[in-house]
């Protein structure tokens, strides 16, 4: 039996190699022109406290939340006529809906979103495109079909009894949502909403092409210092502090949600 | 139970055949090179003409600066590829981890045919040049672009793009025209912080500038030369502009040789090649690129376009060539400076 693991195990070590590679280039020396880092410092910790760098993060977390937010509830009542539908047919078109956008890769699909929100097929009252609005935009529209497949499938495990239970015993149809559906609902809602925060924190090409180097999420601070600007400890350095900081907010939340669920 | 342990063995033997490198030819030469336009052209004009001379066949290993940069260093000491094409001042990160070959200039005759500016240093040697320039829309823009400090024009806000993964460009020209240069950049930054406001968008790569030119959403840029006239190719009515006050920024593509190569023979053979008048030639209408063979010929076209330099007085008066070392170290500090006042919100 714990052959079966041996895969899992060579995964994991792997991953444990590259992350204590990852620290090590953390604390050392920047030299600037020069692909050589220097000697054992904490400089680089420091230089990525600096407020344009923690402005990122905050914006990667303000945005995480919101997108985790809106997706739920965009996503909520197409996952419940999903479920609850005893049309065959709908129930497919919603599906088809559901999973076409997969079926496009995320770079199409966002620059399907750079010619919607450039007024180039809408015009817009605000600006859109190159903004934190259209970040979101792209950002909630990515996150919205895993987020109706999970909900669709914790509603679908819901018996229809309790509800007519419910109804049966004079209960108003939002009360039975209320009372009834929601509460049986929140294990999908808290592992959906996990898995959306959790992957919009390391959101990467949304906010590049959508953001128009305007919008910075973690990711795409990691990958200028990395890669613009050959500060390989310095985005080590932020990658490790985005890292704490990821796994410290999922573990708050994780917690926070473990108490509602039924 | 056994077609478990099958699909297991397939699915094993398919991950490690995606993690090794494929089989090299062992007489090939390897280039390095970006994808897309760059391998085309290099593979169709010089690597083909490189084949046909002497008898080696040429195998490229495509990717962006900064991945094979990645790919280099890790490989360092037994390098998987033999030629590396890369910018100049990018050159210097390589030349600075103990990357790259001295290059043997008696193997190399034909560097006595190109622009002085073009031997970058002991190392690498430019295979082609542009310049970063002003590249607009007119039938977005009403009125016309003639030169740098046209940029600071009010009329401009909100509709100008450009890169914020290299930010060299403008920084050094902001210095120029605040009597400093790309050493002494700080007093440009005050004439810099102004034109914040006139930037609709940062670009992070040569496909997001020419997206932006195309839709409309960054109609005034500081663009790549190259890219501006591969727009007008495909029917983008752009304008590319030749300052009359500063020039254009000149970027230089180089090439080199891998240390600890097997085929450093090849590699100069094809370096020489590849800056032989007939190649320049065909490099140029390929790319509509700038020669760096001085003798190579230019079609009247692209003739005193931006970028393109076809003697050597044109080197030094049209264009503006960066020290490749300064702009090295001062890349991070330009881009830190750039991000908190100039991108930030």
């Amino acid at each position: 039996m714990k052959l079966l693991l041996l895969p899992a195990a060579a995964v994991l070590a792997v991953f444990a190699a590259a992350l204590a590679s990852l620290f090590r280039w953390s604390l050392l020396e920047f030299i600037p022109g020069s692909l050589q880092a220097g000697s054992l410092t904490l400089a680089n910790f420091r230089a990525v406290l600096a407020a344009q760098y923690l402005g990122a993060i905050r914006d990667t977390v303000v945005l995480s939340a919101l997108t985790t937010v809106l997706t739920l509830l965009g996503a909520y009542p197409v996952a419940y006529v999903l479920a609850r539908t005893p049309s065959r047919r709908v129930r497919s078109a919603l599906l088809v809906l559901t999973l076409a956008p997969f079926f496009t890769g995320a770079i199409v699909r966002t620059y399907a979103w750079v010619l919607v929100l450039g007024n180039t097929v809408v015009t817009w009252p605000v600006p859109m495109l190159f903004t934190e609005r259209g970040v979101l935009v792209g950002l909630v529209h990515f996150s919205m079909p895993t987020m109706i497949l999970i909900l669709a499938a914790a509603i679908s495990h819901i018996d229809p009894v309790y509800e007519r239970a419910a109804a049966s015993l004079g209960a108003s149809p939002a009360r039975v949502f209320r009372r009834v559906t929601l509460p049986l609902s929140l294990p999908g809602i808290v592992s959906g909403a996990l898995i959306v925060f959790a992957w919009t924190l390391s959101a990467f090409p949304t906010p590049e092409l959508l953001g128009g180097g305007k919008v910075k999420m973690i990711a795409n601070v990691v990958k200028d210092l990395g890669l613009d600007s050959f500060n390989w400890p310095g985005a080590a350095a932020f990658a490790m502090l985005a890292l704490a900081l990821t796994l410290a907010l999922l573990t708050a939340v994780g917690r926070v949600a473990a108490g509602r669920t039924p | 139970m056994r077609s478990g342990i099958v699909v297991t063995v397939v699915g094993a033997l398919l991950a490690v055949s995606l993690l090794v490198p494929p089989a090299r030819a062992q007489n090939s030469l390897v280039v390095s090179v970006w994808g897309g336009n760059w391998k085309d052209t290099v593979e169709k004009v010089v690597g083909k003409a490189f084949t046909a001379k002497t008898g080696i066949p040429v195998e490229y290993e495509v990717g962006g600066t900064i991945d094979r940069l990645a790919k280099a260093r890790v490989a360092k000491g037994n390098p998987l590829v033999d030629l590396n094409f890369t910018t100049t001042h990018v050159a210097r990160l390589y030349i600075s981890d103990g990357l790259y070959e001295k290059l043997d200039m008696a193997k190399l005759p034909n560097t006595k045919e190109i622009a002085r500016e073009a031997l970058r240093s002991d190392f690498h040697v430019g295979s082609w040049a542009y310049v970063y320039t002003i590249v607009y829309r007119p039938d977005l823009v009403k009125e016309d672009i003639t030169k740098w400090a046209d940029l600071w024009k009010p009329s401009l806000k909100g509709k100008i793009a450009m890169p914020d993964f290299d930010p060299s460009h403008i920084i050094t020209i902001a210095a120029l025209m605040e009597g400093g240069n790309e050493v002494n950049w700080q007093k440009g930054e005050g004439r810099l912080k102004q034109l914040k406001d006139s930037v609709a968008a940062f670009y992070s790569t040569d496909a997001q500038s020419q997206d932006l030119m195309k839709t409309g959403q960054g109609p005034v840029q500081v663009m790549l030369s190259v890219n501006a006239y591969h727009l007008q190719e495909q029917g983008v009515p752009v304008k590319v502009v030749q300052p009359t006050d500063f020039p254009g920024v000149v970027g230089i593509d180089t090439m080199a040789i891998m240390a600890g190569t097997k085929k450093a023979e090849a590699a100069h053979q094809f370096i020489n090649l590849a800056l032989s008048k007939e190649i320049q030639t065909e490099l140029v209408k390929a790319l509509r690129a700038g020669p760096v063979n001085l003798g190579a010929t230019v079609p009247a076209s692209l003739r005193g376009q931006p970028g393109i330099f076809v003697s050597a007085a044109e080197w030094t008066e049209r264009g503006y060539i960066m020290n490749d070392e300064a702009r090295a170290k001062n890349l991070p500090a330009w881009r830190e400076w750039f991000t908190a006042n100039i991108v930030k919100k």
